[in-house]
């Protein structure tokens, strides 16, 4: 008997389509890796598995059962455990303390006192039975990274576990801890668990697995066999396997060739970024990729002056920036659109107008007092040139669609009139329509000889919208590529290849 | 003049009833309310002009103090050090006019003292990123020690001419120069926040930190700015209570801190956005001001005063964070 049985199952937020119609079968005691790119649905469907979202349509079995999973508790009661990739731990609390965070603590029958005893006799028992040596007297801040996934683990050993599932949880370690760890999910095989086994890294795939689901674009792409597993043959399912159209015609500008950004050996304080170098010419869009985790975000941060650099060079119009920070750039005509639309980039009970005059209110006060008439027609001109679906300017953008809070960013961004646009995942959320208008929109900008930077996770994307290709991996750039003839397996090759060379 | 744009989708509706208008209107009706209980059990002490008048006085050290108060709370940080820095503003005006010095220094050098502890305490804040809360506080009580260093523990009444009680105590055609002085800052304030480039700024760091940063606002100058007006306002309320009654306490200012927080919060419920605001704060300090003398021309016992006032606070915020909720 299977132990999960998925059926067809679909999610929908509001018009877009997250999953579409998946069929998945987990058995007793496999490993099942899930692979995508970002953004292909993995989360999402994790997410239905354990209960956090509901399916829009479809249907899931357990042992044979149908059941709804209403909540992550449901899902536990069920067998049903998940390793997220940022730790659920207590960090001032003892190892012992964080093992019984879900579960009552023993309790001395005479007076109601925690038997510590029973804790630590139980404790030691979950330990030997799973071969596990934690020092789980010390507090989990003196846990190395690996310690602290393995304790995550035998908590949910705890309970009768029957399906577990780890999302990336080899980001954080380093070799020998990720083969400590490898060594163990063997074990919780042996003993019947069944594991889904989420992952970048495809060595570890592939040699984990005893099967692979490959997700693209919310779709199911491939189920495959252990004996049929190959880098090339993932990477080429990855991508969906086939070539992307190309349009033909000359995209941007670029006759003049000027560079109007040049970034050398860049390293910030944090070591988010350690050693990037590209440069950005008038009239092009340089499309950014890497993988989660490979210090894009943070490398635009550090570009706009939110992040303070340790190490490095930037060039603005072959004039040296130094101590950049927010109000230098945006005077040097430099405007940041963040990955984070929500946290960085809006506020979000302030009205349209208040959102969109921010970075320029200077140019609409008059002896420290706002004009509003003047504000109110810039800000309908941009209203109007982004076709904004509002009631009118002074509605608080909370209450606009995440399409339409985009293209508040937008005109925002474009009201300062920069020269440099540095988009972070700037389709992130928003419908197809808003999507298309966004591309047209900056390849405007760049047909105007501004220079754009887009970053996304999205390698289709990417490659539809870019003149060249900047290739991220661990905080460096590896590759600077034309995309005249570039497909996705290429870029895909690059990323992964360094990552088994890190590793 | 409202432009309607591309409305081909469902555009986002106004509501027109709902819990929203509970939550702009409540705080205003239960203040309504508040007035007609009081002029019904008293009408010939409450329900008078002179009365009336008489408030509008009682109230304004509050109003005054409260309003820095907002600013501060409106880029989403606390000063808990009002409260001691009113104390402070109030000695050393006394000790300047015992010392014979002219009214206006005796206000004027308070206000400086305000607006320096001010921004020192808000570059502190913003400089090293510690939590405004505890600073403030722990600027209070080094305030506080400053003061009874100062006055060495002792009320300071002897030899206050009376020029200095001229402003806490001379009407202007039948006004209280006190209640003017409050009006006058009341509009300044509201005009600043409301219309300036200056409130505009404060309110979008309070919204969003972030954001605003990216926005190319420069988060410290106008957090250290905020604090010193509050800094200043604390310092100008001491200073104009010492004018009043002729006298200063070293602890005289202190009592202000919780009912100043209570009327801003307050007058957070008036509007529907429930960000400070200097109007609804004026309104909120009203109600704790009516509140208190209604109570006490009824005869009602202080701490059965205090009982009614608390949970009246307590309602309001029910009523806001229920309309907010929706």
């Amino acid at each position: 008997m299977n132990l999960l049985t998925i059926e067809k199952l679909t999610k929908q937020f509001g018009g877009n389509t997250a999953l579409n119609s998946i069929d998945l079968v987990i058995r007793p005691g496999e490993i099942h890796s899930l692979i995508g790119e970002n953004g292909a649905g993995k989360s999402t469907l994790i997410k239905m598995i354990t209960g956090v979202y509901q399916p829009s349509s479809g249907n899931i079995a357990w042992e044979g059962q149908t059941v709804q999973i209403n909540s992550p508790k449901e899902a536990q009661n069920l067998g049903i455990n998940v390793i997220h990739q940022d730790r659920q731990l207590v960090s001032y609390f003892t190892g012992l303390e964080n093992l019984f965070l879900n579960h009552p603590y023993p309790k001395k029958k005479a007076w109601f006192g925690i038997d510590w005893k029973a804790m630590k006799r139980e404790a030691q028992t979950l330990q030997e039975k799973w071969g596990m040596n934690l020092p789980l007297h010390l507090p989990v801040s003196a846990f190395a990274p690996a310690e602290r996934t393995l304790l995550e683990i035998l908590r949910t050993m705890m309970s009768e576990s029957k399906l577990l599932i780890l999302d990336e949880p080899t980001a954080s370690l380093t070799d020998k801890e990720s083969e400590l760890l490898f060594s163990f999910i063997e074990r919780l095989k042996l003993q019947g668990v069944a594991i889904i086994y989420i992952s970048h890294r495809l060595e570890e795939v592939i040699r984990l697995s005893d099967r692979v689901t490959v997700l693209t674009g919310g779709k199911l792409t491939a189920t495959l066999e252990q004996e049929q597993l190959s880098k090339e043959l993932l990477i080429s399912k990855m991508t969906g396997g086939q070539e992307i159209e190309r349009k033909k015609q000359p995209q941007t500008n670029r006759k003049n060739n000027e560079a109007l950004l040049k970034v050398r050996n860049l390293r910030t304080k944090d070591q988010t970024v350690s050693n990037v170098s590209f440069h950005l010419k008038k009239g092009e869009i340089l499309g950014v990729y890497g993988l989660a985790g490979s210090g894009r975000t943070e490398c635009m941060e550090a570009i706009y002056g939110l992040r303070k650099l340790e190490s490095g060079t930037i060039w603005y119009q072959n004039q040296e920036i130094t101590n950049a920070s927010p109000q230098k750039s945006l005077g040097n005509g430099m405007v940041l659109i963040p990955e984070n639309r929500h946290g960085d980039a809006l506020i979000m009970k302030n009205t349209i107008r208040e959102n969109m005059t921010l970075p320029i209110l200077k140019s609409v006060t008059k002896h420290g007092i706002v004009q509003r008439n003047i504000e109110i027609t810039k800000v309908q001109e941009e209203m109007k040139r982004f076709q904004l679906k509002a009631i009118h300017e002074d509605q608080p953008v909370s209450e606009l669609s995440g399409g339409n809070q985009q293209k508040v960013v937008f005109a925002k961004g474009l009201l300062s009139n920069p020269d440099i646009y540095l988009c972070d995942e700037p389709t992130q959320a928003v419908d197809v329509m808003t999507r298309l208008e966004i591309h047209l929109f900056l390849k405007d900008q760049a047909l105007q000889g501004k220079g754009i930077i887009y970053v996304s996770s999205d390698l289709h994307e990417i490659l539809e919208v870019s003149d060249r290709v900047v290739v991220f991996s661990e905080g460096k750039t590896v590759a600077e590529l034309d995309n005249a003839e570039l497909q996705p397996n290429d870029i895909l090759d690059i990323c992964y290849r360094l990552q088994k060379e890190a590793l | 003049m409202k432009l309607n744009i591309n409305t081909t989708t469902q555009p986002a509706k106004r509501v027109f009833f709902s819990k929203n208008m509970f939550s702009s209107y409540g705080t205003i009706i239960a203040g309504i309310g508040i007035i007609l209980i009081f002029s019904l059990l008293s009408p010939a002490s409450f329900a008078t002009l002179d009365n009336f008048i008489n408030i509008t006085r009682q109230i304004s050290f509050l109003v005054i103090i409260a309003i820095g108060a907002t600013i501060v709370m409106s880029v989403n940080e606390f000063d808990l050090s009002i409260g001691a820095m009113a104390s402070l503003g109030g000695v050393i005006a006394a000790k300047m006019a015992a010392s014979g010095l002219p009214l206006i220094l005796c206000l004027l050098v308070p206000i400086v003292t305000g607006l320096g502890i001010g921004f020192i305490t808000g570059s502190i804040i913003s400089k090293f990123k510690v939590l405004s809360f505890v600073t403030t506080l722990a600027m209070g009580t080094i305030l506080g020690g400053f003061t009874f260093w100062f006055t060495g523990g002792s009320t300071i009444f002897e030899n206050i001419p009376d020029s200095f009680k001229y402003i806490g105590t001379t009407n202007a055609a039948g006004i209280p120069l006190l209640s003017l002085i409050m009006l006058v800052l009341v509009f300044v304030f509201w005009f600043v926040m409301s219309q300036m480039s200056l409130g505009r700024r404060f309110y979008a760091i309070g919204g969003n930190e972030k954001a605003s940063q990216v926005s190319g606002i420069n988060i410290a100058m106008y957090k250290n700015i905020a604090f010193a007006l509050s800094g200043m306002l604390a310092a100008l309320t001491g200073a104009l209570l010492a004018s009043r009654l002729g006298s200063a306490h070293p602890t005289g200012g202190d009592g202000f801190f919780l009912n100043a927080y209570a009327a801003v919060f307050l007058g957070m419920t008036v509007i529907k956005s429930g960000v400070p605001n200097i109007m609804g704060t004026l309104f909120g300090a009203a109600i704790i001001g009516i509140m208190a003398n209604g109570l006490t021309i009824l005869e009602i016992p202080t701490f059965m005063q205090n009982v009614i006032t608390g949970s009246i606070i307590i309602a309001a915020l029910i009523i806001q964070k229920l309309g907010r909720d929706s």
